[in-house]
């Protein structure tokens, strides 16, 4: 893995371990690239996604000193969206970042 | 009056009219402000107060306005959404542009604004959101399909958002303020609005004090299980 790959594998995993840090003993969340974020199969419920990718979005802005969207028209008109899994996610933003 | 000493507020449209009213009352309350305005002042009013340029209207002017916010401030605590736009006209002459500025100053920017500053207000789970409404909500006065349909939807906007904000301890509440003398009440013809305050049960014009009774209301720490309100001024409802 390179290193921008694995900056932006950290803020990822810091950001779902910052919602960890919110949930009980019995609610916590496993971290790895095929964690569901969204959908049916997902760990997450709407509020907390949204809490997570929030978290990132600041994350990534003052990591790279730009502004990036990760809920914007283009990662929203996506199918399926670029959030499905921590995978997934994490080649959305390394496409984002290139 | 309630002590805004060691809060953040921010206010839109914090340079002219109701906007520079509110942003000089809470000053006085020891409120730490942040002016949001299209244009900035040439000087700032006190130390307390920090003016960022900002079209409400625009995502990116937004995000950056907020970026500004978290990297000087960190937090905002209340918001005040004040911002607004005004063109009084028969609908079927009023022109397309106008109907597009008033949408997107009044509606699109009430969003904006809300939707970043919960961004910041989730992390301390405490935040107070204020929209300005108007009795044109309420009273839907002849010339003003527009803007009081505007001023009907950020209310509606509070209310939704204070049921996705709830569990983050951020209430969203709107004011439903009469007419106050201010530059844009002036764009509008005098005996057109003198009717309108005769009409109401109490038929007098707002003061600044009537405004900041129901601002402090909100915006107290003791307010936190008001969400979803509406409060019209003078009556109306």
């Amino acid at each position: 893995m390179n290193e921008l790959a694995a900056q932006v594998q950290e803020a990822i995993e810091q950001a779902l371990r910052a919602l960890n840090e919110e949930r009980g003993p019995e609610e916590q969340i496993e971290i790895h690239a095929q964690t569901c974020l969204f959908g049916e199969a997902s760990v997450l419920d709407s509020l907390s996604l949204v809490s997570v990718i929030v978290d990132l979005e600041t994350s990534l802005s003052d990591m790279f000193d730009r502004a990036i969207s990760l809920t914007d028209d283009r990662a929203m008109s996506r199918d399926p969206v670029p959030f499905t899994d921590v995978g997934a996610l994490k080649a959305y933003i390394l496409e984002l970042l290139a | 009056m309630t002590d805004y000493s060691g809060k953040i507020v921010l206010v839109t449209g914090a340079r002219r009219g109701v906007g520079r009213l509110i942003t000089e009352h809470v000053l006085k309350q020891g409120a730490q402000v942040i002016g949001f305005s299209k244009h900035l002042d040439e000087g700032e009013k006190s130390e307390q107060y920090r003016a960022i340029e900002v079209d409400v209207g625009d995502a990116d002017s937004v995000a950056k306005g907020f970026e500004q916010v978290r990297k000087q401030f960190g937090r905002v605590d209340i918001v005040i959404n004040n911002a607004a736009v005004l063109t009084s006209q028969y609908a079927m002459i009023m022109p397309a542009a106008a109907v597009k500025a008033m949408l997107d100053v009044n509606i699109l920017g009430t969003f904006l604004v809300s939707r970043e500053a919960a961004k910041l207000m989730r992390k301390n789970k405490w935040g107070r959101i204020i929209n300005i409404g108007s009795m044109a909500a309420s009273l839907e006065p002849i010339g003003d399909s527009v803007y009081a349909a505007s001023k009907a939807a950020i209310s509606t906007l509070a209310n939704v958002m204070a049921k996705e904000y709830a569990s983050l301890n951020i209430t969203c509440n709107t004011l439903g303020i009469t007419g106050i003398a201010t530059d844009m009440l002036s764009q509008l013809p005098k005996d057109k609005i003198d009717s309108v305050i005769a009409s109401l049960p109490l038929p007098r014009y707002a003061t600044p004090d009537d405004i900041f009774n129901v601002i402090d209301f909100f915006g107290s720490e003791r307010s936190g299980y008001i969400t979803g309100q509406t409060v019209f001024l003078g009556g109306v409802n």
